[in-house]
């Protein structure tokens, strides 16, 4: 891979928000099919964002985290490099469609995975605090289904009652359900465990073969999306981010344990954008991590649970890359609590502007409904222009 | 439900068809949390099951030079190359030494065949309160945390548990304990003046011995505690696979479990919580009774137990309840488990059955034969699944890679129509494959099943199979209530 150039812009001053709406319905509901479609991968664990996209123009990143630091990073301009695993999305960003938004987080900073996982994905004012995720309440807003491929079904996704989740069984000796005993069952229960039975049995008469490895799963995503009356939004997890420990391998810091898991990222993004032929030109494809880590590297070769990270973008509906950022600096004094990447930028307002434009809604009513925020910032312009 | 299957349904595993019903269930509860614990080998009594042999229940000491052993082989296998001839002594070393599926297998043979089937249940939830992931080399150590260091402390009190699982080496791998060294460790110091050498502190324990073992977010300690319970920690543990006179050499010892590495631990004494902690050895006991006694910790482990075993929502009046019994006996594990009993019971509310306990609960009610016996442990068909691989497609294991949090209590989390799915494909395949030794209609005589769940499985026709199905998935055996 040769070196990249990438257009840095700064972020506009937060309170710069345009009414700019690029053509979607001003107000209220999507009538229809959605302009486009938004799919979250999130990184379970805490993704080193200094490690994913480092900031190597920044004079203090090598004094204090050479051993986690790739050599063999990818110059993506003057500033940041970006993992050597990340080659799809180095593509990606040298066709322009693919950005990253960089010192950002949710703005959370107590450290702790769970309470984390739980305000990213709930999208509340704080962790805990909802029933119901924010992709969900952005698709109950619009009227539309996502799916989650998952076993579960993830909080992010919670709260619209359409949305379903796909991970094909591997059950030996045993057959598929017919539809009908299904039905019966669903009758037998009530409320939501009556829906979840209802939509197995809608389910049980198609059989769709997938393996479960995380690039299949969103290629088969991609796929369902591009239908007519697919979903319009996907959620994948990434686990094992946590690199508490052997982040980078000794005397190779190309490779290790958060280089395996950034490969696995990569793949997902190519096989979204096999699966979705098309309808790629029209997608959204972000990552959503709880928290970066430490900017100092721990004792055992790792970094410990920090604040700000970076979030990858890719997907048609993106016209130009850039790594949008408005860069903290890494010395003790910018450091958070003296530790830790500073988020300069709201994650949330990253999440908001691709609801707006794979769905279509109108920023002031994702900001109070979806974020329950009305201040939130407004910095669609920022990504898609 | 009758009484007796609806008690053993919210705090155990369900009768099987060839157990005689106690008639009093407090008498029957207490006999069990009573007994000494029994850390190893098979509670039952069943003509058809083998017990386990003692060759296949290693200690630790075993179970490391296992996987120095396997480590070796593979190591040699892996240069060597000649096609399935490889493969083949490669199967036979995961066989011969490795021991995760062994003790998934052992741990399975309990639950649908042991007699002390509360225990179990807090066997449990204490191995999920205590999550030990598979990841590293902790899939050779779980098997003997959730025996030796959970079971077998029962009859002691919460101190003794938390500080044993603690020292433990499957969570001070897990948590990447062993190598974490303190900041002004002779260790620390040491490498700092050679250029590849890295030794320094790991949080990563310190943090989730906090946050998720005790005292809880809501406790509000700083960064500061958990540096400090970090640096409290760092010594602790020593790499699985380290020869016995490298251990000799570094801790003194020759048992994995309680190893301290002195050059890698923090001088002087440390400040946790407003609590000063001694320097040296004995600083973690003191810490983890500093914490095991935490009115916090209390609060937020009798809400977790009564979550768990009493109600989707229990009421503060229950939780303050066992937070009393904890108080007032210090933390007697016996009597704080006695009284999760007694209000799990006499909640009338149902409780949602975790997709794990829902399964041993199949198969024990209809008397089933879905798990091979140990001997054929390695060997299976194109019917019956190997035992690792039922629970991670139920998604729910103790021998899975998963996250320190564990599997949640809140019934949102196993909401969802593949979950579901799971259900109805496993009550299908033990039908099919186990044998089920009673119908539908003679489970639902037994239990006592309610006019609700009897009309569900009249509603769906003749089949037999459909009728167990649609049994084992009903809203009253599935713990699901519609209030």
């Amino acid at each position: 891979m040769s070196k990249l150039t990438v257009g840095r812009r700064n972020i506009l001053k937060a309170g710069a928000a345009s009414l700019f709406l690029a053509g979607m319905p001003v107000t209220g509901f999507a009538k229809s099919k959605p302009p486009g479609s938004i799919s979250v991968i999130i990184l379970e664990g805490g993704m080193d964002g200094l490690a994913a996209m480092p900031p190597i123009g920044d004079p203090d990143l090598m004094r204090m985290r050479q051993s986690v630091t790739p050599d063999n990073y990818l110059a993506l301009n003057d500033f940041f490099g970006l993992h050597p695993s990340l080659k799809f999305y180095a593509q990606l960003m040298a066709s322009g469609h693919a950005s990253a938004v960089h010192a950002t987080a949710f703005p959370y900073t107590k450290r702790s995975h769970f309470e984390g996982q739980n305000l990213i994905e709930g999208g509340g004012l704080s962790p805990f605090s909802e029933k119901t995720g924010w992709l969900g309440r952005a698709l109950d807003l619009s009227g539309v289904a996502g799916r989650s491929l998952s076993l579960d079904m993830p909080l992010i996704l919670r709260g619209y009652h359409e949305n379903d989740n796909f991970y094909p069984a591997s059950i030996r000796g045993s057959k598929k359900p017919n539809a009908d005993l299904l039905n019966m069952i669903a009758m037998g229960h009530q409320m939501d465990a009556a829906q979840l039975f209802t939509k197995l049995a809608r389910k049980s008469e198609d059989s769709v073969q997938v393996p479960r490895d995380p690039a299949s799963l969103a290629k088969y995503a991609g796929r369902a999306m591009a239908q007519t009356d697919g979903p319009v939004a996907s959620v994948i997890r990434v686990s094992e981010f946590d690199s508490h420990s052997n982040q980078a391998e000794s005397g190779n810091t190309n490779e290790g344990r958060l280089a395996r898991q950034l490969s696995v990222v990569d793949d997902v993004i190519a096989g979204y954008r096999r699966g979705l032929g098309k309808a790629w030109n029209d997608a959204i494809i972000l990552t959503l991590t709880e928290f970066g880590r430490t900017v100092a590297v721990n004792g055992t070769r790792g970094t410990d649970h920090g604040y700000g990270s970076v979030g990858l973008l890719a997907g048609g509906s993106l016209s130009n890359s850039g790594v949008i950022t408005d860069w903290p600096g890494l010395s003790k004094k910018d450091q958070f609590e003296k530790r830790d990447l500073m988020a300069t930028i709201d994650y949330r307002s990253v999440c908001a502007a691709c609801i707006e434009k794979s769905l279509g809604l109108d920023h002031d009513l994702i900001a109070a409904k979806v974020f329950q925020q009305p201040e939130l910032p407004r910095i669609f312009d920022q990504l898609f222009t | 439900m009758n009484k007796q299957f609806r008690i053993a349904q919210k705090t155990g595993l369900m009768f099987r068809d060839d157990e005689i019903l106690p008639e009093d269930m407090n008498a029957w509860i207490q006999s069990q949390l009573q007994a000494a614990s029994p850390a190893l080998g098979l509670a039952s009594s069943y003509a058809d099951v083998a017990p386990w042999p003692d060759g296949l229940q290693p200690d630790l000491s075993r179970r490391a030079a296992m996987w120095r052993r396997y480590r070796d082989l593979e190591k040699q296998a892996r240069e060597e190359k000649n096609g399935q001839e490889t493969q083949a002594a490669r199967q036979a070393n995961r066989h011969e030494n490795l021991t995760a599926k062994l003790d998934e297998h052992k741990f399975v043979q309990r639950n649908v065949y042991g007699a002390d089937q509360v225990k179990l249940r807090f066997t449990a939830f204490w191995a999920n309160h205590f999550t030990i992931g598979n990841t590293f080399d902790t899939g050779q150590m779980i098997g003997h945390a959730i025996d030796e260091g959970i079971l077998a402390k029962f009859n002691g009190s919460f101190a003794d548990l938390l500080y044993g699982i603690t020292t433990h080496p499957g969570m001070l791998t897990y948590l990447d304990n062993v190598w974490s060294a303190g900041e002004r460790s002779e260790q620390a110091k040491g490498c700092a003046r050679k250029p590849d050498c890295q030794a320094g502190l790991n949080d990563n324990l310190g943090r989730e011995l906090l946050e998720l073992h005790t005292v809880s977010v809501a406790a509000g300690y700083t960064e500061e505690d958990i540096n400090a319970a970090a640096n409290v920690l760092a010594g602790w543990g020593i790499d699985f696979g380290e020869e016995l006179p490298q251990m000799r050499k570094r801790a003194g010892g020759t048992n994995h479990w309680n190893v301290y590495k002195k050059r890698w631990a923090q001088p002087g004494s440390k400040k946790v919580m407003g609590q000063s902690i001694y320097a040296g050895r004995n600083g973690l006991r003191q810490l983890t009774d500093f914490l095991a006694s935490h009115e916090a910790t209390i609060d937020h482990i009798s809400t977790k137990l009564c979550q768990h075993f009493v109600s989707d929502s229990p009421s503060t009046k229950q939780i303050e309840a066992v937070k009393l019994v904890w108080r007032e006996s210090e933390g007697d594990l016996q009597l704080i488990h006695t009284k999760v009993l007694e209000l799990a019971i006499n909640s009338p509310d149902a409780k949602f059955i975790w997709p794990m306990t829902w399964l041993f609960q199949v198969v024990r009610l209809s008397g089933a034969t879905y798990f091979k016996g140990w001997e054929d442990i390695h060997d299976y068909d194109d019917k019956l699944m190997n035992t690792k691989k039922v629970f991670e497609e139920l998604g729910q294991s103790f021998w899975s890679s998963r996250q320190p949090n564990g599997y949640s209590d809140d019934k949102d989390e196993w909401m969802s129509a593949e979950m579901f799915e799971r259900r109805v494909r496993f009550a299908d395949a033990i039908y099919r494959n186990g044998k089920p030794r009673q119908s539908a209609n003679e489970i639902m005589d037994r239990i006592g099943a309610s006019q609700q769940t009897r009309a569900l499985v009249a509603s769906v026709g003749p089949s037999w199979r459909d009728r167990f199905i649609a049994l084992m998935c009903s809203p009253e055996l599935m713990g699901l209530d519609y209030v």
